[in-house]
């Protein structure tokens, strides 16, 4: 064959792999506003930066060769705002982007490469598991399980991803090993699909219900972020990335200055009544205090007590835990913590220091806390927190009372606490205390009951925690953006050039 | 257009209600307040819509998990 007709056939060859499915699959999906695996890539990546490795892959299978381009995943390599990055985008037009033999090996060679070299790793779930009949029987089974490490997770770079149709099997496993996870709307998360599941269980279930982005923004917390269109999830994905390092041996990108703005100088004082009944909105003070339009809320809808959130200090990655009044007053039950800790992992194993604003009348006691194994995410929580190696910094505004002011960083679990001059700190509320200690109720006895809190609220204040160095210093609640900021400098891990001990890099991506 | 029934994050007191059967709610619009650990506690509309029933009389005890109030989704 000549050079000519050898360059024929592989341009033949590249176009029937580039046309995915047929045009009649793709059409379809047009019609019903989602992108496909390829235009997705275009929607993520910066302009012509894609480079695909595995196009000419197809199924083992000899008789699907010609109907399984790319072998239903497109894999690859690109650039997010300058950045590398390595890609897996499944096709659903083909074969349902079932995964098979062919692009198991596509994906460990992307995941590998991606570990090697220092770029994080997105995935495009859409896929509909294991491709049947491909893997039933011995010989499928006993391969598919060659890979002792195919789940592992060290950390080393971060891993992030969308969720942009039925997701159930592998796309679904990466999803939850991921550090990030959005969810486009209309998009279902599952073990196995709502047909296969009604006809396991006898019984019709609805893909909402199964896997819906309510089910996993609300009830389950694995979506950190939600979206109403493929576009938006992946521009979400880009987001993400800009907070964290391309790998964990290297501190998170600086923004230079010209690319931050200081926030707009709300008036922090008219944010949070001063009156320690009243509750306001911690996302406020976050929003008053970071460079402006830098947050990034992460788990909004789910374990609502606590406020988790990517954001910058003048142009510095940092990572928000705040406690939430308008929740419950602030009090942390199982959920928060479980998000909580979920968010210190991630902050750890990629370098971003961890900011604490503190407002909390301790954890939420309950019978339903306890059926969720309560004190056990406390301590999940809490040995997250002290196993942080990154620079931990805690504010202090109103309320930090007992178990929950060690967990959100009291103590010698901040490097540095500052304490507002409406802080006060003690085993519980003075109120409680009083019918606790002495069996007081206040509708029975005013006088007695006043008397009594007054006696525990002594020796509580912002002034008493600065004289036994308990704070290292009570601020003016307008100088907390400039707290933080110098000491964030301070405590910088200059021996190390940013980076942490990182000893959580290998806990769960779920807890 | 369905309903959401809005249950109670927390035992406490109702203290007031702050909205009215047919008030069109924004996404944490509050319906009422609670009184638990000695803090105002306020009940939010979990998504934007119109409230459609009160289900519980400021003053009355309330336990964790009870229903509260509905909400017809969409507003």
């Amino acid at each position: 064959m000549s050079y000519e007709e050898q360059l024929e056939e592989l341009a033949r060859r590249e176009a029937q792999a580039k046309a995915m499915g047929g045009e009649e699959k793709l059409a379809r999906r047009t019609e019903q506003g989602l992108l496909n695996a390829r235009s997705r890539l275009d929607a993520l990546l910066d302009r012509d930066s894609f480079r695909e490795v595995g196009l000419l892959a197809q199924s083992a299978i000899r008789a699907d060769r010609d109907t399984t381009p790319a072998d239903g995943k497109v894999s690859g390599f690109g650039r997010v705002e300058g950045r590398d990055i390595a890609v897996v985008s499944n096709d659903l037009t083909v074969k349902g982007a079932s995964s098979s033999a062919t692009n198991a090996k596509k994906i460990a060679y992307i995941k590998t490469t991606a570990t090697r070299s220092g770029m994080p790793v997105v995935f495009l779930g859409e896929s509909s598991g294991a491709r049947i009949p491909d893997t039933m029987g011995a010989e499928s089974m006993s391969q598919g399980g060659a890979d002792p490490q195919q789940y592992c997770r060290r950390r080393e770079t971060p891993w992030a991803s969308a969720v942009l149709g039925p997701c159930f099997g592998s796309s679904t496993w990466y999803s939850c090993l991921s550090d990030f996870l959005v969810m486009r709307k209309g998009a279902t998360l599952a073990v196995s699909s709502a047909r296969v599941t009604s006809l396991a269980i006898g019984e019709t279930v609805d893909p909402e219900e199964l896997g819906g982005w309510r089910l996993h923004s609300e009830v389950t917390g694995l979506a950190d972020a939600v979206a109403d269109s493929d576009e938006e999830a992946l521009e979400l994905v880009r987001r993400f990335l800009s907070y964290l390092p391309s790998h964990a041996g290297e501190a998170p990108p600086v923004q230079s200055a010209g690319e931050w703005r200081a926030p707009n100088g709300d008036d922090i004082l008219a944010l949070v009544p001063p009156e320690r009944t009243r509750v306001y909105d911690i996302r406020k003070i976050i929003r008053a205090v970071a460079d402006e339009g830098s947050v990034f809320p992460l788990k909004e809808r789910f374990g609502k007590a606590v406020v988790t959130a990517l954001a910058r200090m003048e142009g510095q990655s940092v990572g928000f835990v705040a406690t939430n009044p308008m929740i419950r007053g602030g009090a942390m039950d199982p959920d928060a913590c479980r998000k909580a800790s979920d968010f210190l992992v991630m902050c750890d194993s990629f370098n971003i220091p961890v900011i604490l604003l503190v407002d909390t009348p301790g954890f939420l006691v309950g019978v339903s806390g306890e059926r969720k194994a309560a004190p056990a995410h406390i301590m999940n929580m809490m040995h997250a927190l002290q196993l942080v190696s990154v620079p931990k910094v805690s504010v202090i505004l109103r309320k930090s009372y007992g178990q929950a002011f060690l967990n959100m960083g009291g103590g010698r679990n901040s490097d540095e606490i500052a304490a507002w001059t409406s802080a006060e700190v003690s085993f519980m509320d003075p109120g409680v205390g009083a019918s606790v200690v002495h069996g007081l109720k206040r509708d029975e006895d005013p006088e007695a009951f006043d008397a009594a809190a007054d006696a525990l609220r002594k020796d509580t204040s912002a002034y008493d925690m600065a004289s036994v160095f308990g704070v290292q210093s009570v601020i003016d609640p307008r100088d907390t953006r400039d707290f933080l900021v110098a000491a964030l400098a301070t405590h910088r891990r200059r021996l190390s050039n940013g980076i942490g001990r990182r000893e959580m890099a290998n806990w769960p991506t779920y807890f | 257009m369905s309903d959401i029934t809005v249950e109670s994050e927390i035992a406490g007191t109702v203290w007031k209600i702050e909205a009215s059967p047919g008030d069109s709610l924004e996404e944490e619009g509050i319906i009422m307040i609670l009184e638990s650990m000695k803090m105002e506690i306020p009940v939010l509309a979990p998504e934007d819509g119109t409230l459609s029933e009160v289900l519980v009389s400021e003053g009355d005890t309330i336990r964790e998990g009870q229903p509260l109030a509905k909400l017809s989704r969409g507003g």
